[in-house]
């Protein structure tokens, strides 16, 4: 028992790692676009000709759970869970990756809901002054950077970490 | 190929001719009238009543309008939607303008029709509401109102159970022993409410009154004077009567219908006539003249008045703007840089001191775009759309600047595609491999940024570099032009130095980076940051304030280029995105092993997949470009605040006019 714990610890935190990047952002997402969606249908009553524009802004809080999605996949690749020859993941690379995943999953959940608070301030512009909303989707994309840098680190560490030899 | 310099146009012309004067004006559409202001021995007109009133009539044939949308909807495709507004030569406008009573007069029909119609629906409900209350009462052989005659009293009404007639006899009897002069008869059952008639001699009436009244008998509300019946044969009558008079509605409407180009023809010259009307309270009259002042772009300026003094017995001037006016602003670009117009417009128009961005970011927003999109098989989709758009739809001036936007962004989607060797993700390699069992290595031009992102990211700070130090460029060269030419110098090349020495020694923590471009760095940064530090603060007026200046100077360039630098990383963090999610649809498309299985699959998965993904990533290549350019590149020459050229022209919705210059 303890054996088999000690040759899989490592892939299964790996796992956990690329199971948080999957749910956190994942899980934000689905709040903000139904936070901004709420918003968007209350204006589309009104005038359903501005579905189109109401429709981006929604979509936009919906990138941190693609974020999550890439991060997650990545490492499971990267640890040959999908396509590849599976080799159990040393605890210390397991935990790593785990650190790895944590920018992702955590700024992933908070930058969604701040982004889709934005966007749902956004669809109040769009609402008013439709002719703006062009500055509604860019307040909104301000947030996002965020979320890219988290991508971006936990990407970043991801690929490295396959390198490093540590046991 | 920038802002359009413009030019102010005064033209003094006969009382008479003051009509067709504008009408000309506004239908070659370039000029921009300003307001004459109150002057001696000028007088003015006042418009608001005519206008109030157009809008009232423009009110009614668009309420009109949308009544014909919905009774008697035209069908056209989403891409319809991109075809240009009808043209009319002058003539074939002056036989439809015909006789615009008649068009307002069948604009309010349609409008009563309407409310009509919707009368008769809330009337029909109301019988249908009737008829589901009469139901239950249909076997009921008196009339509901009836409650005595001379010897008897009759209860009719409801029991919150299940009663059947047997029940409420057995029921009499317990209660009444005796009384045979009792009738009761159960109309209706449900489970939880009886309808039910009783009938009972008067001696009796009080206390089978109570034993009902026990029971949670309540008296039927509807009191009609008819057999229940009767009474729903008349509803159903009624609501074949309201039904038709709605059809027949419904019909009128949908003949009237036949008007609508007429009607949409009235909207158009409603809105052109408001348009004048409101112009022509900026003009000045005296008792035989009328003056009128505006803004003229230049190119358009001598056409215009040589036309205009052929035409009228008037004198036209064009002179330059004072210094102190700020002239609306008017870009004119090439297919390429013009396609960009709308995202600069999104942010704000040139202002006084600005150059127009536009032909200067063009190149670099649709290589970021390709960059961040980076799939060819997804640009050839946007290139093959925007060619079929051009090829099929007559487009107008703003669609057609859409379209080239898509175009051009396509085609830079399919370079840096090719350049990364992504053709819809791997499906290339894919299907080699799971169908012909050959497979494939990368077919990129360049490299894979998924197999080497480090690699992809410095590429990414190098552009952003790049594109940071063209927008310093253009800062130069507008100080140079204004003649502040050591503000130019002193402004740009410190920091150019600075960033090119620190980005070698940044790129050393990744990859090697050659000792002697290291070194040369080193100074080079060190050259720059001296050079900040020393004129950073030269506005200052005593020497600490100088130097305190420029300490402050060297950590705001420091942190704030940093910054910038790194904000490039979306290159990398959104083309991997595309790719990666991509990938991920081909390769669920290839799980089954049976390859006929496996060849359908793929083909669902891929289509579905590809157009889902397609959509996510252009909306955030979209977005994240326009964010490079606003933030980045704008902050470091642009200003904006400019107010856009608006002339008097036919700003029409349904129909466009042959000759109408259309270029503002």
């Amino acid at each position: 028992m303890l054996e088999l714990l000690k040759t899989n610890l490592g892939t299964v935190l790996a796992v956990l790692g690329a199971a948080c990047a999957a749910i956190f952002p994942g899980w934000g997402s689905a709040k903000g676009v139904g936070l901004v969606g709420q918003a968007a249908a209350g204006v589309v009553t009104e005038d359903p000709s501005k579905f189109g524009k109401v429709l981006i802004l929604q979509i936009l809080p919906g990138t941190q759970g693609l974020y999550g999605f890439l991060t997650a996949f990545l490492l499971m690749v990267q640890i040959n869970i999908i396509g590849g020859d599976f080799a159990p993941v040393p605890l210390a690379q397991g935990m790593m990756y785990l650190g790895a995943c944590m920018p992702m999953a955590v700024v992933g959940y908070f930058s969604a809901i701040a982004q889709a608070k934005a966007a749902a301030s956004g669809v109040g512009i769009v609402a008013k002054r439709p002719d703006e909303s062009g500055k509604a989707i860019t307040f909104a994309a301000m947030v996002e950077t965020y979320a890219v840098l988290a991508l971006l680190i936990s990407i970043l560490a991801i690929f490295s970490i396959a390198g490093l030899s540590v046991r | 190929m920038a802002k359009l310099t413009v030019k102010r146009i005064e033209i003094v012309a006969l009382l008479e001719d003051s009509k067709a004067l504008v009408d000309y004006l506004q239908r070659r559409g370039v000029v921009e009238l300003s307001d004459i202001g109150e002057q001696e021995q000028l007088h003015k007109l006042s418009t608001a009543s005519t206008v109030s009133m157009f809008e009232k009539y423009l009110a009614a044939a668009q309420n009109a309008l949308r009544i014909l949308d919905r009774y008697v909807p035209v069908k056209q495709s989403f891409l319809a939607s991109f075809n240009g507004r009808r043209q009319l030569t002058t003539e074939e406008a002056e036989i439809k303008t015909g006789n615009p009573d008649t068009v307002l007069k069948s604009c309010y029909e349609i409008a009563d029709l309407s409310k009509k119609i919707d009368e008769t629906a809330a009337d029909i409900a109301r019988e249908k509401a009737r008829l589901d209350s009469l139901a239950p009462w249909l076997g009921l052989d008196i009339p509901m109102s009836v409650r005595s005659t001379a010897q008897t009293e009759v209860f009719i009404g409801t029991l919150p159970a299940a009663f059947s007639t047997g029940e409420l006899l057995a029921l009499f009897a317990a209660e009444l022993p005796g009384a045979a002069e009792i009738d009761a008869e159960a109309i209706s059952v449900a489970k939880d409410q009886s309808c039910i008639a009783v009938i009972c001699h008067k001696e009796h009436a009080q206390r089978v009154h109570q034993a009902l009244k026990d029971r949670g008998f309540v008296r039927a509300a509807d009191t009609g004077h008819q057999l229940p019946e009767e009474a729903a044969a008349a509803s159903e009558k009624e609501i074949a009567r309201l039904a038709a008079g709605r059809e027949a509605y419904t019909a009128r409407i949908e003949a009237l219908a036949a008007g609508r180009e007429d009607i949409e023809f009235a909207v158009d010259g409603i809105v052109m006539r408001i348009d004048k009307y409101r112009c022509l309270e900026r003009l000045a009259l005296t008792d035989k003249t009328v003056a009128l002042s505006g803004y003229i772009p230049e190119r358009e300026a001598g056409k215009l008045a040589r036309a205009v003094e052929e035409r009228f017995t008037a004198a036209v001037s064009v002179s330059d703007l004072r210094e102190d006016e700020t002239p609306p602003v008017l870009l004119k670009n090439n297919a390429f840089a013009g396609a960009v117009e709308s995202v600069t417009k999104m942010y704000s128009l040139p202002g006084k001191e600005d150059i127009d961005p536009n032909p200067v970011m063009a190149f670099f927003y649709y290589c970021f775009f390709g960059i961040m999109l980076s799939d060819a098989g997804y640009g050839l989709v946007m290139v093959i759309a925007a060619l079929l758009a051009k090829k099929k739809f007559e487009l107008e001036y703003s669609a057609k600047k859409t379209v080239n936007y898509v175009l051009f962004c396509g085609i830079a989607t399919v370079f840096w595609g090719a350049m990364f060797g992504s053709w819809f993700g791997d499906i290339i390699q894919v299907v080699s491999k799971q169908f012909f069992g050959r497979p494939m290595g990368s077919i990129a031009l360049w490299f894979e940024p998924v197999a080497n992102p480090m690699t992809m990211l410095l590429y990414a700070f190098l552009f952003g570099i790049i594109h940071l130090f063209t927008g310093l460029g253009v800062r130069f060269y507008m100080l140079w032009r204004a003649g502040r030419k050591l503000a130019a110098v002193l402004d740009v090349v410190p920091v150019y130095l600075l960033v090119m020495g620190a980005a070698p020694l940044g790129a050393n923590v990744v990859v090697a980076v050659p000792a002697i471009v290291l070194t040369a760095g080193k100074y080079l940064a060190a050259a720059g940051a001296l050079g900040v530090v020393l004129t950073a603060g030269r506005s200052s007026k005593n020497i600490f304030g100088k130097l305190g200046g420029g300490l402050y100077g060297l950590y705001n360039t420091g942190a704030g280029y940093l910054g910038d630098i790194l904000s490039y990383s979306r290159l990398l963090a959104l083309g991997l995105c595309t790719g990666v999610i991509a990938n991920v649809i081909n390769l669920l498309g290839t799980i089954p092993g049976n390859k006929v299985v496996k060849a359908v699959l793929l083909t669902v998965v891929f289509l579905f997949g590809h157009t889902v993904n397609i959509a996510i990533n252009i909306i955030g290549a979209y977005v994240h470009t326009n964010r490079l350019h606003y933030v980045e590149f704008f902050s470091k020459f642009y200003e904006g605040g400019g107010r856009a050229f608006t002339p008097l022209s036919a700003n029409t919705k349904y129909f466009r006019y042959r000759e109408e210059t259309n270029n503002a």
